[in-house]
């Protein structure tokens, strides 16, 4: 399922990206990449601040419809 | 010899702060990524020192660059290779840092990694075994904290040893497996195209079908395709695209290091106070109003007439004692004392030009001190990525981009920077629609006029500032809704994606150190350009020609021969000033240059010589909006000499009986959302590098300043009860259908990938 579709507080892990454009190369550059652990920091109407590798990242509802847990 | 030793790192992770502790320079710090987006030398500081240099440069994720201003990083370090390189490596946060750091180890330049924010990491309870890292990357790690400059010396040391020595790191295997096979199998292919010692990372590079680095090495087609079969069929064994099977081959290398070397304090899942705060204020529906709630409270605090106004407060000092009294009487004493008697040329150049020009607009250094303070800490504090994620949520809806507004909040402290900002936009589109409407944003020097205005005419009602600023928000919003109406500017903004740094305490010296770094470009200038203004300003309304004799105005109108009654009415007439306040000033050559001009601010309420010529310095600078007032409102009335002492409040008074509450506001409308400075209109020059482009901006901003005027004095006033109807209100009305309908059309849709260019594809 997508990542948009997880709760808050979760842990999830990435099982694919899906495109291959710049912005999957961009994303696999901020940490994430096939294997990864996901926190769900907050969520506000698809939108999402999640934790990867440390660091704290913010997406768009459509970024977060790419990412598949 | 000169060493050049180069500063390289993931965005926010402290590059500009050790820079400027390195060469003791003031670059901009701020608390999110992408503040540093041009690159910056400076020499490193200490006489023993003397040939090094250090070279920041915006951050960067990777050698491949995503935004506009990591083209800056890339470039140098690939192209014109520093002696060294310093990696600036976020210690609470080495994983994703070290990514990076993979790539640059393969440039085979000497490096070595400063493992920053070593403070922080203590107090996460982290454990680094920094010798670890060092002996698994094979060069060295010092630790540092450029914040409280812990390990700074020690880390140049070692810097320029390797420098000078010329020291690479030990080669690693960071790649692995087949992708390790095919890099080998093209290193033999393209061997003898490139420089031996930068084989390896150009073979990489090609492995990943980097077009930059293909069209450098410049391959026959032949061997282009061998290369090419070399990649695909590595592809098809590890079914996965050549980009990505790097990318996992750096972070598997990367966690097997960090293995080894790092133990964290914090599980994971845990959250830290930063996300706690972030639940509140990027809330859906309590993220705006926090928002809109902060800055009205700066402009409030900096701005406004209430008992936590400190600036209003201090302005108000420097207005009516500073320069209202004490300034006046000491060139009075020092003029007196040189023998310039009052009357004389020289005593009217200084005391109503410079004194009174000048002084006008420095007295508004405290009230801009305070702003910038406020602004200063909201920067270092953390919260401005989360303004863009916030504002994102909103503004996709209408096809803009949050990101758009860090250039925004940039420009509310200068324009320049704002402007710049613009270059982390990563559409090529909306990076050009940002540059053209990020300076509708209130500045720093556009507050005088703010502060002129609300001050003599509303009483100092914080609601002018905000209100100031809230319609250069919306300007902002309705353009950018507007513009992707039109082909030029269509399409969907990038995704969204941004790194949020933790929050932090702003530091207290680097806030007052950029407070006043702000505030003293600020006094410099009225100390050069508003000076060489106001005496330029002073001098054409000396000169001119009263009822035909040309000379010192003041002087023939002490002539009663020359100056008539029937004159002194032909003059008010004229000029649009009652007759008991014409004065010699409207006989100058100044107001008959201006008086033609303003026929065409007329339909916008302020058709008058005096606020055309301000409007028209606003070029050179803002603030000399107000310092052209100052010399404008400073003359003695033809009812005898007002006493010196009030010259302050004198000018606000005049202003006062000059406009009505409506004109007025439209006049500052105007100023606020016309054409930038000279200074902010050679930034978007820059950053268009286009001349038709630079002209859109321009003209744009222009129309937009000059129609929201008139629909806010024409229909504003008549509400208002100020103006009566006329053709004015018609024209008033038509325009705002006009808009409307520009608002709501369906607009142009684009086809396709069309409007979706990234601004690094076309620009680099
Ligand atoms: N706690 C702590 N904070 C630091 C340290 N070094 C830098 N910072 C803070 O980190 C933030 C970013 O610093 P900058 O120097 O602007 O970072 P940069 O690498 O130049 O960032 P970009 O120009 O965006 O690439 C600022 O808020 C600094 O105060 C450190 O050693 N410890
Ligand atoms: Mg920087």
């Amino acid at each position: 399922m997508p990542l948009s579709m997880a709760d808050i507080d979760e842990i999830v892990v990435i099982k694919r990206i899906s495109g291959s454009d710049e912005i999957k190369q961009h994303l696999a550059e901020l940490g994430f990449v096939v294997g990864e652990e996901i926190h769900i920091v907050s969520k506000n109407g698809g939108n999402m601040i999640v934790k990867v590798k440390d660091s704290r990242i913010a997406l768009d509802k459509g970024l977060a419809n790419r990412i598949f847990i | 010899m000169e060493i050049k030793i180069a500063l390289a790192g993931n965005p926010n992770s402290g590059k500009t702060t050790l820079f400027n502790d390195l060469t003791g320079s003031r670059q901009y710090v701020g608390n999110w990524p992408g503040v540093t987006v041009e690159k910056k030398e400076g020499k490193l500081k200490g006489q023993e020192y003397k040939d090094v240099i250090i070279q920041d440069l915006p951050g960067i994720y990777s050698l491949s660059p995503y935004t506009l201003e990591e083209v800056v990083s890339r470039t140098y370090l690939v192209t014109e290779k520093p002696d060294a390189i310093i990696n600036i490596v976020d210690g609470t946060n080495i994983e994703r840092n070290l990514y990076l750091t993979t790539q640059l180890l393969e440039l085979n330049i000497p490096i070595i990694i400063a493992l920053n924010m070593m403070d922080l990491v203590r107090k996460n309870g982290d454990k680094v075994d920094t010798k670890a890292l060092s002996e698994a990357l094979g060069c060295e790690v010092v630790e540092l904290s450029a914040l409280k400059s812990e390990g700074t010396e020690a880390l140049v040391k070692k810097a320029i040893a390797i420098a000078n020595a010329n020291k690479l790191a030990t080669a690693n295997e960071v790649i692995s497996g087949e992708a390790k096979e095919a890099i080998k199998k093209i290193e033999n292919i393209i061997k003898g195209e490139v420089d031996e010692k930068f084989l390896h990372w150009n073979a990489i590079k090609a492995f990943e079908r980097d077009e930059k680095v293909m069209e450098s090495i410049n391959l026959s087609e032949s061997k282009k395709a061998e290369v090419e079969k070399v990649i695909s069929e590595c592809e098809k064994a590890l079914d996965d695209d050549s980009e990505s099977i790097i990318t996992n081959e750096r972070y598997n290398y990367i966690t097997e290091v960090t293995d080894k070397a790092v133990i964290k304090g914090r599980k994971k899942g845990e959250l830290s106070a930063s996300d706690k705060i972030d639940r509140v204020v990027t809330n859906r529906i309590l993220g705006l109003p926090i928002f809109a709630g902060i800055m009205f409270f700066i402009y409030a605090i900096a701005m406004g007439g209430w008992s936590i106004s400190i600036g209003t407060a201090a302005t108000d000092f420097t207005n009516d004692v500073i320069f209202g009294e004490w300034v006046p009487g000491l060139f009075d004493v020092i003029l007196g004392a040189l023998h310039v008697e009052e009357g004389t040329v020289l005593y009217g150049l200084i005391q109503d030009g410079i004194v009174a020009g000048v002084g006008a607009v420095i007295g508004f250094v405290p009230q801009m001190l305070v702003l910038f303070l406020l602004l200063s800490i909201l920067e270092d504090i953390g919260y401005m990525a989360r303004v863009a994620f916030v504002m994102d949520r909103i503004f996709r809806q209408f096809g803009l981009s949050g990101k758009a507004f860090i250039p925004c909040l940039v420009a509310t402290g200068c324009g320049v920077p704002g402007v710049m900002a613009s270059r982390t936009i990563e559409n090529e589109r909306d990076r050009r629609m940002s540059i053209m409407t990020t300076t509708f944003m209130p500045c720093g020097a556009k507050l005088p006029i703010i502060g002129l205005i609300a001050g003599a005419i509303f009483g100092g009602s914080p609601w002018i500032a905000a209100s100031a600023y809230f319609i250069g928000i919306g300007s902002i919003v309705l353009s950018g809704i507007i513009l992707k109406k039109f082909k030029a500017f269509a399409g969907i903004p990038a995704p969204f994606v941004m790194e949020l740094p933790a929050y932090h305490v702003p530091s207290f010296v680097g806030v007052l150190r950029a407070t006043w770094e702000r505030g003293w470009s600020f006094i410099k200038r009225a100390g050069s350009v508003i000076v060489v203004s106001s005496v330029i300003i002073w001098f054409l309304t000396a000169f001119g020609n009263v009822n035909g004799h040309f000379g010192l105005v003041d002087e023939l109108f002490e002539d009663e021969a020359v100056v008539t009654d029937e004159y002194i009415n032909e003059l008010s007439a004229k000029m649009d000033v009652p007759t008991t306040e014409v004065n010699s000033m409207d006989a100058s050559l100044l107001a008959s240059v201006g008086d033609a001009a303003s026929i065409v601010f007329k339909p916008l309420g302020f058709g008058n010589w005096k606020p055309t010529v301000a409007t028209v310095t606003g070029l050179v600078a803002k603030e000399e909006v107000v310092g052209t007032f100052g010399v404008l409102y400073s003359y003695d009335d033809m009812d005898g000499a007002e006493e010196l002492g009030e010259e302050g409040e004198q000018i606000w008074d005049r202003v006062r009986a000059d406009y009505t509450p409506i004109a007025a506001f439209s006049f500052m409308l105007f100023n606020l959302l016309c054409a930038p400075c000279f200074a902010a209109i050679g930034a978007i020059k820059r950053e268009m590098n286009n001349r038709k482009w630079t002209w859109a901006a321009i003209g744009y901003m222009t129309g937009w300043a000059y129609v929201i005027s008139l629909i806010t004095y024409n229909l504003g006033g008549m509400i208002a009860g100020e103006v009566a109807f006329g053709f004015g209100t018609i024209v008033a009305i038509v325009l705002v259908v006009t808009l409307l309908y520009l608002i709501f059309r369906k607009g142009y849709q684009p086809k396709g990938n069309e409007g979706l260019e990234m601004a690094v594809k076309i620009n680099a």
